[in-house]
């Protein structure tokens, strides 16, 4: 796999909302190209018949079910920590609509 | 260093009235602000801690039935939600933030009794392995002030070492419980995957992440794994547990085969450690243990399985932290990509910045199955790996780290240098096996710690083994 | 321009008929909650929170694939679906990617009478996200979550359309499988049904660029929106110009599409599997309850509705009522089809008319069924003509008294027998003599003055049919 280039850093930082200073991007660049030179190990190993696993509990079907509960926190509760908000909506910038 | 009881016999005397809750909370709280040099705490829990321990003392005399933890003052991580100061993860971008809700860990700690008296430090959001990635100060070693207590869960292993506290709470995603358990001589259990609910614990790597004690010795260990233990309906990973107690360790050693990982123990490691671990493990034969030899080949690669899987589900776990219901948000923003952006920015430290752009990196289209998917796959690798050698042995041991705590600053200017340190604790949390870090002596006067680990849910034998190795160094 | 051919795809969301959220145990009737007020520690997307799975949703899953013609994966599992959006709390959408609960299927559409297949690609499960709202004039935007969570099966139709009508159709049936499956209450009014659709057009066999058309939340829209990109795209390529690939939304005041994103329509998603669920089991026993409990489709009741001798257009509007749908059917099955007919012609003429003008509702309908049999058997016992039964079938369904009882008191009760109506006629005839004598030459259409004059004689009680056969044979003709 090739290293990643300025351009690859900017993309990714885009997608992942992270306004990188110039510093940043440089050296990110060095540290994620040495990073992923490492786990490049695992493009050799031979995993013929094996299936990924995403989890390790075997666990299926757990489910509740369909009836209110009481969690406890209020809606008080739950939006005391909001930076911004009008009345009671999540106040935030104008969305592109 | 940590004089506290055994917390059982503290609980008893709290709850024979004996003993005040009130007055071993001030004894927790004044004990934080003597070794405050060390930095272990990030908040102090002062009020509500009082209030409870107030309440307990209260209930205690109108001849209530308190529990098995009562008036037990306890430190928990700082990405563990709770009430009575700030959770902030040591990330600024959640500096302030006052939780609306508590760790299912915790509601179950306090439901026995114990009391939450401060949050403690921690690599920010759980990234590293010396809680110098904490945005806020670095935890000292109580046996070395020059050098790092391990991470990520440093704060609670210093805690428990400097006695502030008869236990703490960690969290382990490579090997966070153990590491600093190990750096700073204490008793650390990464228990089964799903044994304890991650509900309400700040998410790192959701199917690594594991909760967990840290203690001096083993049998609080299994007193408060047994507490924080069982299904959780707010946690769909949470498992069945064992219904025998995990204070129930006289299980004792004969018949009892022991794995040495041949992986973990080769010409690369340190001498002393080496001579260590290999002591440790005569003594366990000498007790009747049976000691073999096992390989588990696909092992040098769990380090690089767990640099995808891991950076992979944190960059998707940290998508929440966008300053807009929450946190840290740019007061300079714009628009809504500068609020998104900058806030962000400002908000996340380095690491925590490097682990979501990998994440990123191995999750786009296009690199999805060369990265994420073979990782995933080579899980299942390792896995197989450890299932065929539970068929030879009853426990695995190794050492904890390559190294023993290593100096403030030696390994900040390389990220990969820095993982490193994770090697040998990686591979439980890919598994879901439980572990276990154990003192086992010192190296040029600090600690080094002896891993034992056993099959998925066999917690309890494991904490046995542990235990009559302890007993055999006491 | 009529060259272009137009290829049609609809993805639509339906909203599952739970009681509380898809992963979180909060109400999941937003319909007159106060702004954030239905919502819980998962809703917010707060540090910590975990999703877990409402049981309920794998049982209407099942329903919605029989429903949709197939049958549900044994196996299935969730996924997280990332992009950042104020409405979307934990940056990130659990819905399902890889390994979705439906594979397939199909729904049988009938277009001016020509019946048509439009093929499933696939449904899944998904979560809804939250409300936003955009104040005239403002910099800000509002955000309400109490929506974020709601549970939705997102069901993708093969691009197998290729009108207007073919999708307003589909639209339909759709809406139709959903609401008789018992598997949403698909309300439009509150968005229970949101519609995507993928239009583009071509000359040839390969595929234009298309469009997306998002959130459109009625039939009408749908055909509408189609309607004016089938025009707009046809117009773009006619002067020489490219379609851009691009999602647009549809102005309803201003009945156009326009485009709503800019350059970076192409998202990456970065779709893995939630480690926070375990995957969705679904064993053979289980779909067979359900499959044994289903309830009767559309397409069995036009089945059921044909034998009784309805039309196509009374079908369709019985359908729109499933309980009417399901009381015609239960008194074709103890009262014969005949019966059926009779009344479903009511349901379907005066009674839908009332009831839009809202002076019935069908509630009084399924009430009052014994007699509506009652007023059937009345008529066919020719004691009240069908023009008199109308009258007293209002009144029978507003009072719930017995339809002879309201018949007597307003004097509708036809006099049928023959010996008393001859009497009658004959003095009618006898009282027109050359009106008579016309009819004997030949002048059928007289007869109807003559049954006139009898009615008017009777007092309207004559069975009108029975006089004009009877006329017909005193004048032997």
């Amino acid at each position: 796999m090739a290293k990643l280039t300025q351009d690859d850093i900017l993309k990714l930082a885009k997608l992942a909302r992270l306004r990188l200073t110039e510093t940043e991007i440089n050296k990110l660049q060095g540290e994620i190209g040495e990073i992923l030179e490492y786990v490049e190990v695992l493009q050799n190993v031979d995993i013929k018949g094996l299936m990924p696993t995403y989890q390790v509990t075997g666990l299926t079907n757990i489910t509740r079910p369909d009836e209110v509960r009481d969690y406890g926190a209020t809606p008080s509760d739950l939006l005391k920590n909001l930076p911004a908000r009008e009345k009671n909506y999540i106040k935030t910038k104008r969305m592109i609509r | 260093m940590n004089n506290w009881p055994v917390i059982a016999d503290i609980a008893k005397d709290v709850e024979s009235g004996k003993v005040k809750a009130v007055d071993l909370v001030k004894e927790a709280l004044k004990r934080i602000e003597d070794a405050s040099e060390y930095k272990a705490v990030i908040a102090n829990i002062k009020v509500r801690s009082l209030e409870r321990a107030g309440y307990i003392d209260e209930q205690v005399r109108t001849g209530k039935k308190i529990g098995r933890l009562a008036g037990v003052p306890f430190i928990a991580k700082d990405n563990y939600l709770a009430f009575g100061a700030d959770t902030t993860a040591a990330s600024n971008i959640l500096k302030g933030f006052d939780a609306p809700y508590q760790a299912t860990a915790i509601e179950k700690l306090e439901a026995e009794g114990a009391i939450l008296v401060a949050k403690a430090n921690l690599d920010a959001f759980a990234h590293g392995s010396s809680t110098e990635n904490s945005d806020y100060f670095t935890t000292l070693n109580p046996h070395d002030k020059t050098r790092v207590p391990g991470g990520s869960s440093g704060g609670s292993g210093a805690a428990v070492i400097l006695g502030l506290v008869p236990f703490a709470l960690g969290s382990d995603t490579g090997g966070s419980i153990r590491l600093p358990a190990s750096f700073c001589g204490a008793v650390g259990m990464k228990p089964t995957y799903g044994l304890v609910s991650r509900s309400g614990v700040v998410a790192m790597a959701s199917s690594l992440d594991c909760m967990g004690p840290l203690t001096s010795n083993v049998t609080d260990a299994g007193l408060i794994l047994d507490v924080m233990s069982g299904r959780d309906p707010l946690d769909s990973t949470t498992i069945e547990r064992d219904y025998i107690s995990y204070t129930k360790l006289d299980i004792g050693l004969k018949g009892k085969i022991i794995g040495v990982i041949k992986e973990y123990m080769g010409d690369g490691l340190d001498g002393n450690i080496k001579a260590n671990i290999q002591t440790a493990i005569n003594n366990l034969e000498t007790a009747g243990a049976t000691i073999k030899e096992i390989s588990l080949p696909s092992l040098p690669l769990a380090l690089a399985v767990y640099y995808i899987i891991c950076p992979a589900e944190v960059s998707s776990n940290l998508s929440r932290y966008d300053g807009q219901r929450y946190g840290y948000s740019a007061k300079d923003a714009d628009t809504l990509d500068d609020s998104y952006e900058l806030s962000r920015e400002k908000g996340f430290g380095a690491e925590a910045k490097r682990r979501i752009m990998i994440g990123t990196y191995v999750l786009s289209s296009g690199y999805y199955d060369a990265y994420y998917n073979k990782a995933q796959t080579v899980r299942t690798k390792l896995i197989n790996e450890f299932q065929a050698a539970f068929k030879e042995v009853d426990f695995l041991a190794g050492p904890t780290s390559p190294s023993t705590a290593f100096k403030i600053g030696e390994n900040t200017s390389d990220p990969l240098k820095m993982y490193l340190t994770d090697i040998m604790t990686v591979a439980a949390n890919l598994v879901g096996v439980p572990a276990i870090s154990v003192p086992c002596g010192t190296s040029d006067g600090l600690p080094v710690g002896l891993q034992l680990m056993a099959p998925q849910q066999k917690d309890r034998d494991l904490l046995g083994l542990a235990k009559a190795f302890e007993d055999l160094n006491t | 321009m009529s060259s272009y051919k137009a290829t049609i795809g609809i993805e639509c969301h339906v909203q599952l008929k739970t009681a509380t959220k898809l992963f979180a145990a909060v109400s999941n009737d937003a319909r007159a909650a106060e702004p954030n007020t239905l919502i819980s520690h998962i809703c917010m997307g707060m540090p910590g929170s975990l999703p877990v799975l409402n049981g309920k949703v794998i049982e209407l899953a099942t329903k919605a694939a029989f429903a949709l013609g197939t049958r549900p994966q044994a196996f299935s599992k969730f996924d997280r679906k990332h992009y950042f959006y104020p409405d979307l709390p934990k940056g990130y959408q659990i819905s399902q990617f890889e390994q979705p609960i439906i594979l397939g299927g199909h729904i049988n559409t009938s277009v001016e009478g020509k019946p048509k297949r439009i093929n499933l690609t696939r449904a899944h499960l998904e979560e809804d996200a939250g409300k936003s709202t955009h104040p005239e004039g403002a910099n800000y935007s509002l955000v309400d979550l109490n929506r974020a969570g709601t549970p939705l099966i997102e069901i993708v139709s093969e691009p197998e359309m290729h009108s207007a009508a073919e999708a307003k159709a589909y639209a339909q049936e759709l809406y139709l499988l959903m609401k008789y499956a018992d598997v949403s209450d698909v309300d439009l009014y509150h968005g229970n049904m949101r519609f995507d659709v993928n239009v583009s057009v071509s000359k040839t066999e390969k595929l234009g660029t298309r469009t997306e058309t998002k959130n459109l939340n009625s039939f009408r829209s749908v055909e509408k929106a189609i309607d004016y990109e089938i025009v707009r795209q046809s117009d773009l390529l006619d002067k020489g110009k490219e379609i851009l690939q691009e999602t647009r939304g549809w102005d309803d005041t201003k009945q156009k599409t326009y485009s709503q994103r800019s350059k970076e329509d192409s998202h990456d998603y970065r779709y893995f599997p939630d480690p926070d669920l375990p995957p969705i089991v679904i064993d053979e026993k289980f779909i067979s309850v359900i499959e044994n409990s289903m309830p009767q489709l559309p397409d069995e009741l036009r089945r059921q509705f044909e034998k009784i001798g309805l039309d196509s257009s009374q079908a369709e509007t019985l359908l729109y009522e499933p309980e009417i749908s399901k009381f015609v059917v239960e008194i074709s099955d103890s009262h014969g089809n005949k019966t059926a007919k009779t009344i479903a012609n009511w349901v379907t003429g005066e009674i839908q008319h009332l009831v839009v003008d809202g002076k019935l509702d069908w509630q009084q309908v399924l009430t009052n069924s014994k007699s509506l049999v009652k007023l059937v058997s009345l008529v066919d016992g020719n004691l009240l003509s069908s023009t008199a039964a109308k009258e007293v079938l209002v009144d029978v369904l507003t009072t719930g008294s017995d339809p002879q009882a309201i018949a007597e008191s307003k004097n509708l009760i036809q006099e049928s027998d023959e010996s008393a109506l001859i009497m009658i006629i004959e003095q009618v005839i006898s009282d027109n003599q050359k009106a008579a004598e016309d009819v004997r030459n030949g002048e059928i259409k007289v007869i109807g003055f003559l049954v006139g004059q009898v009615m008017k004689a009777s007092q309207g009680k004559a069975n009108p049919t029975i006089v004009q056969n009877l006329i017909k044979k005193l004048l032997g003709v």
